[in-house]
């Protein structure tokens, strides 16, 4: 080359002409106004849809209510003294630490485990189904999934319907003795006679404020106690259709069947029965001169269930029913990423002497990883965000103990605050909030590009 | 150290009526180094993962020593297995991997480094123990994986075609590595290829598999020597063994010009069943060019088969002709080793004649060994 440098008509074809004008060229050979003509429409919407708004709310965020006084950082000082918006932040905590591991953990274990039965497929379309219901529907699915009343919610009929099989519940909750009766309400709910039993003289125990319709339809014609011995009658003292006397079994009155009657001396229960279906009951020798007693248990309340959507437990269902809807994504993902683990490593690991738990702990979990973090961090960012099925789940009575940031920011902002100043400030703390998650996600996609 | 016996083993995948595995039965000696050899789908790989405990066994038994492990998971087996494409765990060092089981046996750390370092020196791998999978070579990844295999110090090695992610070069390095090891460890191994050469060449013995069924299992000379069937005859031997159709005739068999003397017992059984020809097979190194000295059939014609060159290899130090020839009418392809410095032209026609004692005859029907 350094030879023909003398002649320059036979320089190589490649070195262009010396002196020629040539247009400038970024460094793919593009023109800079096409390159700026194709990135025009996405710059035009990202800018319009998320710089400009982003912007507009820090700006906001530094005036008042009206949005005409300038405030300076005040806004931020009201968001920061309000122990709601700190139940918000401390929610929005729980609820970032809670969800996305409890979501992942779960999502893994349907992965793995629809993976190794035959219906597995029809398994994971049953888990992914939530995924395709609107976070508002699914909140009012839970609104009465997690309802008081077991009659009317789910979580509670399931509940109270397994209590129960435990803990035989009381025979007649709400029960009281007849006003005027030798029954005294004594300590813990319970009654006492005030005078003591003799044998031979039958002890009359009167009891009201039973709903005829809630007899069983068993119950018999109270009766008389027969034979001798300490004896006595348990019964509604209630005669249907009228008529009836105080104090007096007369015909049509019901026997209760199932009443514990106690007989106590000087506060200790020395002898105990049961009410036959008449009513009747007989206590041993051991029982003169007791006094009897009907225990609490006998008209303890029904068992009620849980108070989900109470000021404790709010939070926790209301997380629960996030998990329901989002196991069946973290389940899909984790799934694709199981079907890129390959077979030998798990067979090598089954040879090398370890069992199915450390396999899955100590070759399935670790090759999962990146998957995981994926999952992890997508949901982080979807939990931080999360409004709708606290909105919509929490009754009006605990929202406050359920409020998160994102909602926060609604009602300050125009459910009923109108001061969208403050909700600017809260949107600020939001984005702040969500940026570090945003920052580690970017970073992590560009390391796993580079590999 | 322990034998390995397949007592009538048999695997018939779900949802498939013909057996992958059928009945096989081979005992393995201690400190054996045996090879299971056949085309792809014969069911060698099966045979091994049955072996391994990765594949049920649906009949018959399996045995390492005298435990019965036919139906025990892969764990309490005390096997190694090499995969064919190792198999590394990706998140772990090269010690890691190969410390991997001992650390699920629960070996206190030190003894494990010891071992890991001991097995590391063996295989020339010290300098690389920190490093992950992906920062190794084809060549050093498939020597961790027999790292991982000799430090467990297992009953049995297993090995899945492990050298077939390596290049020719290296392959053939590794082999004579592999087998040495072996001999060195003194540990039972059964060892899983479809290249013959390698099973001849590593093998104490060898097991031919055709379609899940045991061909023949015999010390690779014998197996070269005197293949039991046809199978065997074509598949060991490379360049193949040139087997031909030809009539019977009195007091042996009449191969182009000339007569291959063959046993009468045999000829008598062939005949017996029917049979009008038999197959003669005869390794391309058996042919020896006769130009007009052998005595011949028909006295116009020279002795042997005529053969036109096609093809010429060479290789140095002798060459492979690769011709056609017509015998018994019909247009055969046969390859006959030449010396190195006497090479024929293409298109040249020689004369070529089985040598006395290396023929091998198998029944056309059957397929069975006839000479012996």
């Amino acid at each position: 080359m350094s030879a023909s440098m003398a002649a320059p008509d036979t320089a190589g074809p490649v070195t262009p002409p010396a002196g020629t004008p040539r247009r400038a060229k970024g460094i793919t050979g593009t023109r800079p106004w096409v390159a700026a003509l194709f990135l025009l429409p996405a710059l035009v919407l990202l800018g319009a849809l998320v710089v400009y708004p982003i912007g507009y709310s820090i700006v906001r965020s530094l005036y008042d209510a009206g949005g005409s006084g300038f405030v300076g950082v005040r806004n931020y000082g009201t968001v920061f003294s309000d122990s709601g918006t700190l139940t918000a932040v401390r929610n929005n905590a729980i609820w970032v630490v809670v969800a996305p591991s409890i979501t992942t953990a779960l999502g893994l274990i349907f992965a793995v485990l629809t993976e190794r039965v035959r219906w597995g497929t029809a398994f994971k379309l049953v888990v992914f189904m939530p995924m395709a219901i609107s976070m508002l529907a699914a909140g009012i699915i839970f609104r009465l999934v997690y309802e008081q009343d077991p009659n009317q919610g789910v979580a509670n009929a399931v509940i109270s319907s397994v209590h129960d099989t435990f803990s035989a519940g009381s025979a007649y909750p709400g029960a009281r003795p007849r006003p005027g009766a030798d029954l005294a309400p004594t300590a813990g709910g319970s009654y006492t006679t005030r005078s003591t039993v003799r044998p031979g003289t039958a002890a009359l125990l009167p009891l009201v404020g039973i709903p005829q319709a809630e007899l069983p339809s068993s119950a018999q014609q109270a009766g008389r106690p027969r034979g001798g011995g300490i004896t006595g009658t348990v019964w509604l003292d209630f005669t249907p259709g009228g008529g009836g006397r105080a104090g007096v079994i007369d015909p049509g009155e019901k026997g209760l069947k199932g009443v514990t009657v106690q007989a106590v001396k000087v506060g200790r229960v020395v002898a105990s029965a049961k009410t036959a279906a008449d009513g009747t009951f007989t206590l041993p020798a051991t029982a003169q001169g007791a006094q009897l007693r009907l225990p609490a248990s006998n008209f303890a309340a029904r068992y009620g269930g849980v108070d989900w959507l109470g000021p404790t437990l709010v939070t926790p269902s209301i997380i629960g029913a996030y998990v329901w809807m989002w196991a069946g994504f973290a389940m899909v993902l984790i799934a694709a990423g199981l079907a890129g683990v390959p077979r030998e490593l798990l067979e090598a690991a089954r040879v090398d002497g370890a069992n199915e738990w450390q396999v899955f702990r100590k070759i399935t979990v670790p090759l999962l990883a990146p998957v995981l973090a994926v999952v992890v961090v997508t949901l982080m960012i979807n939990v931080l965000k999360i409004f709708d099925l606290v909105y919509i789940i929490a009754p009006g009575a605990t929202q406050n103990n359920a409020m998160v940031l994102a909602l926060k920011l609604y009602l300050t902002s125009f459910g009923g605050g109108n001061d969208q100043g403050v909700g600017s400030a809260i949107s600020v703390l939001l984005l702040l909030l969500v940026l570090p998650v945003m920052i580690f996600n970017i970073r992590r996609i560009r390391r796993e590009g580079r590999r | 150290m322990a034998t390995v016996t397949f007592d009538k083993a048999t695997r018939i995948y779900p949802g498939t009526d013909r057996a992958a595995v059928d009945k096989l039965d081979i005992e393995i000696a201690d400190g054996e180094f045996l090879v299971l050899v056949g085309p792809s789908g014969c069911g060698k790989s099966t045979s091994l993962r049955m072996l391994a405990g990765l594949e049920d066994v649906d009949d018959g038994a399996i045995r390492i020593g005298d435990r019965d492990v036919t139906h025990l998971p892969p764990k309490d087996r005390d096997i190694a297995m090499v995969f064919q494409n190792y198999a590394l765990y990706p998140h772990m060092t090269v010690a890691d991997n190969m410390g991997f089981a001992l650390k699920i046996a629960g070996v206190n750390k030190t003894e494990i480094r010891t071992r890991v370092e001991e097995a590391a020196k063996i295989l020339d791998l010290t300098e690389y123990l920190g490093r992950k999978p992906k920062a190794l070579s084809g060549g050093q990844r498939q020597r961790v994986a027999m790292g991982r295999a000799i430090v467990r110090e297992p009953q049995v090695f297993l090995m899945d075609e492990p050298l077939s992610n390596l290049d020719a070069k290296l392959r053939v390095q590794t082999r004579t590595q592999i087998a040495g090891l072996q001999r060195r460890l003194g540990t039972t191994t059964v060892y899983v290829t479809h290249d013959q050469v390698e099973a001849m060449t590593m093998g104490d013995r060898v097991a031919v598999l055709k379609d899940g069924l045991l061909q023949q299992v015999d010390s690779p000379r014998n197996m070269y020597d005197r293949p039991a069937n046809l199978f065997v005859a074509g598949f060991i031997g490379s360049p193949a063994m040139n087997l031909v159709e030809v009539p019977i005739t009195d007091g042996g068999v009449k191969f182009g010009n000339s007569i291959v003397p063959v046993n009468r017992e045999a000829i008598a059984a062939a005949a017996e069943k029917g049979d009008r020809t038999v197959t003669v097979g005869v390794r391309p190194e058996h042919f020896d060019i006769a130009n007009g000295e052998a005595k011949a059939l028909a006295k116009d014609e020279p002795a042997g088969v005529a053969v036109t060159v096609n093809v010429v290899e060479e290789l140095g130090a002798d060459g492979y002709v690769y011709g056609t020839a017509e015998i018994g009418g019909e247009q055969k392809d046969i390859v006959v080793r030449v010396g190195g410095r006497q090479v024929p032209m293409k298109g040249e026609v020689l004369h070529v004649v089985p040598r006395a004692g290396e023929t091998h005859v198998f029944s056309t029907s059957s397929g069975e060994r006839l000479s012996d």
